[in-house]
């Protein structure tokens, strides 16, 4: 399980990086924290004739927290993410979910942008970006681009991402005030990928009732998905028992989840919901009404 | 012989152990670790195909990759080594009912399963070996993968080898005692079929060895990851046709076994075979990949039984069927089929059953061999201890009380039905201590509370007794496969003892245990005892160096009974020199004086270098060196055993398992280290509970395998094991001096069945009923009625 | 066939090392082959087992999913630079007084975590250590005399701070 041969680059900047990508094209994989790559060009799943190694490059952004919300770069290291004030205050759905990836060795070297790039439709990250409507920021030879959360994930690993594009930043929006979260996943065992995972934020208006609900989920299709049947029933609903147990029905419908050694898709079917009942509970719980 | 006084004893203490500073400091020797002068690196071209004619092989691009030096292919392989004929070194082809077949090994004319190896790449690196695997071109015509037993035992099934005509390679009947009477006597006959599951050993270091062919001398020495030197040394030499003298084997530290690394794989032989014609060392480190896939597999077998039984829950007679996949290849020289055998007649195990008859088939199927894990037996346990759960459920018995009604009692005068005496066998205290410990009425309480809360609690059990090494019989102590125990054990000019034992540990601590049970009888400090292993030109010969739960009865005791013959070695010796008798002296502290005068007295060492160096000192019969060549049959030997018992959540929305708590209550005899014992078990423990919720070998319908990185074949975590309490039962000792028994298989061996009959006991309300071993989230919701 | 290699220069158990290497060689075969210290073992190579755990820059990273050529200029600790002058350190006592481990292949991993763990983390209770190793496999101990062992440790350096 060793390499196949490939040429290294190690470009100092951004742009250079984003040459190299569009000189080698197809050619080529971009480099960030090599928990996924690796793996692969170990087992030579992956045979790239060039690595662009991402870094060396100078020109990535780090965390910046705003009025316009929390802006995290994409070669940001996961625990350094994780352990961030201001994504602990900014965006706590997002440290969550960071603590279920892998071990703090994994995190020690993989990125947000990584993880997102790399799309795998079990993993969190994704479906963390999805649920808050996150923007992807990238850059091409032509310049930078934004493509939103929703339009991101296009298939099994597969992103919008164009072959000479990098992912530069990843944008979310202001975290509203008094919001509930939760992510629920389960998984064969601690730091393992998620069978299926349901992130929530439920946000509360005056009277008690749901005023936003957003839902998406892990594991149960080739990208992450959102539950908008989910998010439906429960917007302008009482946050209980029955709204959250009719939306937890309503995220299984629709959905084609994979069978796999670790599940059937009957499986995934039926603890979708109760991960989403879960999700929804615990942020419903969390969340506080606006006074 | 006056006794040592004053020294505490090492024996019965937890002593640190004389391995671990080289261990914590990453001062280990494993065979990747060592590095000769012009030494090659090899890669395998395994199979993707589970089943097919192999039509042609193109290396030639491989071979002109710059950085190879050659590659062997099914043509080279005829001419290189001999045909492997499993079995045959320890007479293993005759078992009655067996078929063998014979083959090569790399794969010739066709490939039996996923991993098969078809090429032997050596190069500059292992980079550039798997650089030149990529180029090879091979032609496969895909056959149709036999990938369970079923289609196995279909007379259309194709034959894995065409040579035995079909899929079945062993055939045959086990009975003992008197089965007909048995269900005669019976109230009802209970039926199940009880399926374990492939899984497999996954020690943390894979296979690997370095073979270092000399071609001036003609020899070749053997640097292995292995449980026995010596069966390398066996098997190795006449594949290359040399003598015994010619081939060394070498052994440091191992990572890890479980019974995997007892066997000599194919890839030894080649690896061998490709030092020689390349006339260099040749180093093989199989990654995890090929670990997973092509290393060794086990526990795949299915026993459909019928229990006599009367309405009182005692269990008369059992009679079955087992059937076994064995994968394709047999192992060399132990092949799968004879552990069949084994599950059978351990099945009684502290019951009083009274006739037991089985039919056993074991079949060949595309897939990855089938060689020994820790106690190659299980099986027999699960399904007893399974079996007698399901008899209490359908009589409405408490499962404790059917327990008691058929273990035998202490000091009963009992004999397995299959001839074994249970002499010793503390089963039944155990499981009444570890109900005690449990406070079982407190738990069914607490059950049925938790049931009115819509949790699902549960608690399983199950005895045990582990041949560890097993009362001894005549017959064993001559067999040469389990029979007598030899160690060499000396003193030296500096007073340091020197044991060389044909142990070969890979974490038992041998270092320390032997070392402890010297210092004690000889009287010296434990840091000046030394243990050497691991080299077959000072090894006394042993088929199996270290495996089957056997080292601390046979080991320990040659080195006590070793250690005494050299005492008093040493002290006629010292007597002439002190002019005292022999009787009046004692050794403490590696100083030998009379009793009593301490300042009359010599420095073991001292007495040591004048029986070597000034003989003229001495009458003839004492001169020479102070060595001493032991042999040792295991005394009365025994059995050891226990009974776990385990508390289980289980989550009945995701089918996810928690173990709140886990207890073992054992038996294994005097310990020579507590600390060290307890590690045996905990481990065991460990790869029973992966069993049950983690751990699968799986195929799919095309023979793929499934189950081939770390991300798919999972081991448990610190976060998935849970503390485990050891409590002890007192031990019935059976010898004058020996009575250490073995605990290295135990563990793994009980665990399933306590796992699974917790399981079994928190589901019993939602109308569960298991009857297998692996329990993974998905199948828990299939048997709850969840999911389909 | 060399493929192209590259000069890297790092700092390896405090010492200045050089070595030249192809870029595709990862970080862990590069320490045990290059630089010769065996102590850190490969035992997946697909980051899961953690018996390749050394130190780079002051964190836990997987050995076997980097490359050689990206620990350029970096501080890399290794087992064998754990404990200090023929000394072993506190958490290396530790684990030997605990039986912490067998046949001692996933060791390095170990040691190397729980050093970093307890740099950090001083204060752990049982839950916290299982959590915290979760990342390492060991096949041989069932794990309870590796947390043991961390526990020990986490007492030992905490009196010998207050010393």
């Amino acid at each position: 399980m060793k390499p196949p041969p490939f040429e290294y680059h190690a470009p100092e900047s951004l742009d250079e990086a984003v040459a190299l990508l569009a000189a080698h094209g197809d050619e080529c994989r971009p480099l960030a924290g090599g928990q996924s790559l690796v793996p692969l060009l170990n087992f030579r799943l992956a045979r790239p004739a060039h690595l662009v190694d991402l870094n060396w490059a100078d020109g990535f952004p780090g965390i910046e927290a705003g009025p316009s919300g929390l802006s995290i770069g994409a070669m940001v290291r996961q625990r350094r993410a994780e352990r961030s004030p201001e994504v602990q205050a900014g965006c706590p759905l997002l440290v969550d979910a960071l603590s279920l990836i892998g071990h703090p060795a994994i995190r020690n070297r993989g990125t947000v942008g990584g993880s997102i790039a790399h799309a795998d439709p079990a993993a969190e990250l994704p479906a963390v970006a999805l649920a808050l409507d996150a923007e992807l920021v990238a850059r091409g030879p032509q310049g930078e681009r934004t493509v939103g959360a929703g339009d991101f994930f296009v298939g099994h690993y597969s992103t919008a991402l164009q072959p000479d594009e990098c992912l530069v930043r990843v944008d979310l929006p202001p975290w509203p005030p008094g919001a509930g979260w939760s992510i629920q996943e389960t998984a064969r065992r601690h730091g393992d990928f998620a069978i299926a995972a349901a992130a929530a934020v439920v946000e509360l208006d005056g009277a008690g009732t749901v005023a936003r609900a957003r839902v998406a989920l892990a594991g149960v299709a080739d990208r992450p998905v959102r539950a908008t049947a989910a998010e439906e029933v429960l917007a302008g609903a009482v946050a209980g028992p029955e709204a959250i147990g009719a939306a937890a029905e309503q995220a299984a419908v629709g959905i084609d989840p994979p069978s796999d050694l670790h599940g059937s898709a009957a499986y995934r079917r039926h603890v979708v919901q109760v991960l989403v009942r879960r999700a929804l509970e615990s942020a419903a719980h969390r969340a506080e009404v606006p006074a | 012989m006056a006794q040592a006084t004053g020294a505490a004893r090492q024996v019965g203490a937890s002593v640190r152990r004389a391995e671990d500073p080289r261990i914590l400091t990453g001062a280990g020797r494993y065979v990747d670790d060592i590095v000769l002068p012009g030494m090659l690196h090899a890669a395998f071209l395994r199979s993707t195909y589970a089943h097919a004619r192999i039509t042609g092989v193109d290396a030639s691009a491989a071979r002109a990759l710059p950085g190879v030096v050659a590659v062997y292919t099914g043509d080279e392989v005829r001419s290189m080594t001999q045909p492997i004929v499993p079995g045959t070194a320890v007479g293993m082809h005759l078992m009655p009912g067996l078929k063998t077949p014979t083959f090569f090994a790399l794969a010739t004319d066709k490939v039996r399963f996923v991993g098969d190896p078809v090429a032997l790449v050596v190069a500059e690196s292992r980079y550039v070996a798997e650089d030149a695997i990529d180029l090879i071109d091979v032609e496969y015509d895909p056959l149709p993968p036999v990938v369970d037993a079923q289609q196995a035992l279909e007379g259309s099934s194709a034959p894995v080898f065409d040579e035995l005509g079909d899929n079945v390679i062993a055939r045959y009947p086990i009975a003992f005692g008197d089965t007909d009477a048995a269900f005669a006597e019976a109230d009802r006959v209970v039926g199940a079929t009880l399926a374990v599951h492939r899984h497999q050993m996954v020690p943390m270091e894979g296979r690997g060895a370095i073979a270092s062919y000399d071609p001036g001398p003609g020899t070749l020495t053997y640097y292995a990851s292995t449980q026995s030197p010596h069966i390398l040394k066996l098997l190795l030499g006449p594949q290359l046709q040399l003598a015994p003298e010619q081939v060394r084997v070498l052994a440091g530290d191992v990572g890890g076994a479980f019974g995997l690394k007892t066997t000599v794989g194919r890839e030894d032989v080649m690896l061998a075979a490709a030092s020689k014609a390349v006339g260099r060392p040749v180093k093989w480190i199989e990654d995890r990949s090929e670990h997973l896939s092509s290393s060794g597999q086990a526990r795949e077998e299915t026993l459909d039984i019928e229990a006599a039984v009367t309405d009182d829950g005692r269990l008369l007679g059992i009679r079955g069927r087992l059937t076994m996949d064995h994968g394709a290849y047999p192992g060399d020289p132990f092949p799968a089929s004879a552990f069949a055998g084994a599950i059978v007649s351990m099945m009684p195990g502290p019951t009083r059953l009274r006739g037991l008859s089985c039919d056993i088939t074991v079949v060949t199927t595309n897939k990855c061999s089938y060689l020994a894990y820790r106690g190659p037996w299980a099986t027999e346990t699960f399904v007893r201890e399974r079996l007698i759960d399901i008899i209490a459920r359908e009589l409405g018995l408490d499962p404790v009380a059917v327990r008691l009604a058929n273990y035998i009692e202490k000091g009963e005068p009992a004999r397995m039905i299959s001839g074994q005496s249970l002499v010793g066998v503390t089963a039944r205290e155990s499981l009444e201590r570890a109900m005690e410990l449990m406070d079982y009425e407190g738990f069914r309480r607490r059950q049925r509370q938790a049931a009115g809360e819509g949790r699902y609690l549960g608690l399983g059990m199950a005895t045990y007794i582990e041949a560890a090494p097993g009362p001894r019989s005549d017959d064993q102590r001559a067999s040469q496969l389990m029979g007598v125990e030899k160690a060499r054990i000396s003193v030296d000019d500096r007073g340091h003892v020197t044991i060389v034992t044909r142990q070969q540990p890979h974490g038992q601590g041998h270092e320390t245990t032997l070392a402890q049970v010297a210092a004690d009888e000889m009287g010296v400090p434990f840091e000046h005892v030394t243990v050497l292993y691991g080299d077959t030109d000072i090894t006394p010969f042993a088929i199996v160096g270290t495996g089957g739960s056997r080292s601390a009865t046979l080991a320990g005791g040659v080195v006590l009974h070793g250690a005494r013959a050299l005492k008093k070695k040493v002290l006629d010796v010292a007597a002439e020199l002190l002019e005292a008798s022999p009787a009046d002296l004692t050794i403490v502290d590696g100083m030998v004086s009379v009793v009593g005068t301490p300042t009359r007295g010599l420095p073991l060492g001292e007495v040591a270098r004048i029986a070597a160096h000034e003989p003229e000192r001495l009458p003839a019969e004492l001169r020479g060196d102070l060595e001493v060549e032991q042999d040792y049959d295991g005394g009365a030997g025994g059995w050891s055993g226990g009974t776990h018992s385990c508390i289980v959540e289980v989550d009945a929305e995701t089918g996810q398992v928690r173990i709140d708590r886990y207890v073992v209550v054992e038996d294994c005899g005097a310990m020579i280290n507590p600390a060290i014992v307890e590690g045996q078990v905990r481990g065991g423990v460990a790869q029973g509970i992966g069993a049950v919720l983690l751990e699968r070998s799986a195929y799919d319908d095309d023979g793929q395998y499934v189950s081939a990185t770390f991300m798919d074949y999972l081991l448990p975590t610190a976060m998935e094991i849970p503390s485990i309490e050891i409590h002890h039962v007192d031990t019935v000792p059976l010898d004058p001096d020996v009575n250490f028994r073995g605990v290295g298989e135990g563990g793994m061996i009980v665990t399933p069945a306590a796992v699974v009959n917790a399981i079994d006991d928190a589901l019993a309300p939602l109308g569960a009923t298991i009857r297998e071993q692996h329990l993974p989230p998905s199948r828990i919701l299939e048997l709850i009625g969840t999911i389909a | 066939m060399s493929e192209p290699t590259m000069r890297v220069r790092f700092s390896v158990n405090g010492a200045a090392r050089e070595v030249t290497v192809e870029a595709r060689k990862t970080l862990a075969d590069v320490i045990r082959e290059d630089l010769g210290l065996t102590g850190t073992h490969v035992g997946c190579e697909h980051g899961v087992c953690g018996a390749c755990t050394v130190l780079v820059d002051g964190d836990p990273v997987r050995s076997c999913l980097m490359l050689g050529v990206q620990a350029g200029g970096s501080d890399i600790v290794t087992v064998e630079g754990v404990a200090g002058d023929g000394v072993m350190h506190p958490v290396q006592q530790a684990f030997w007084d605990s039986h912490s481990f067998q046949c001692g292949f996933c060791t390095p991993g170990f040691v190397i975590t729980a050093y970093a763990l307890l740099r950090d983390k001083p204060e752990l209770t049982e839950a916290d250590v299982r959590a915290e190793l979760s990342g390492n496999l060991c096949r041989c101990t069932g794990y309870q005399s590796i947390v043991n062992g961390v526990l020990a440790a986490a007492e030992r350096l905490q009196d010998a701070g207050k010393e």
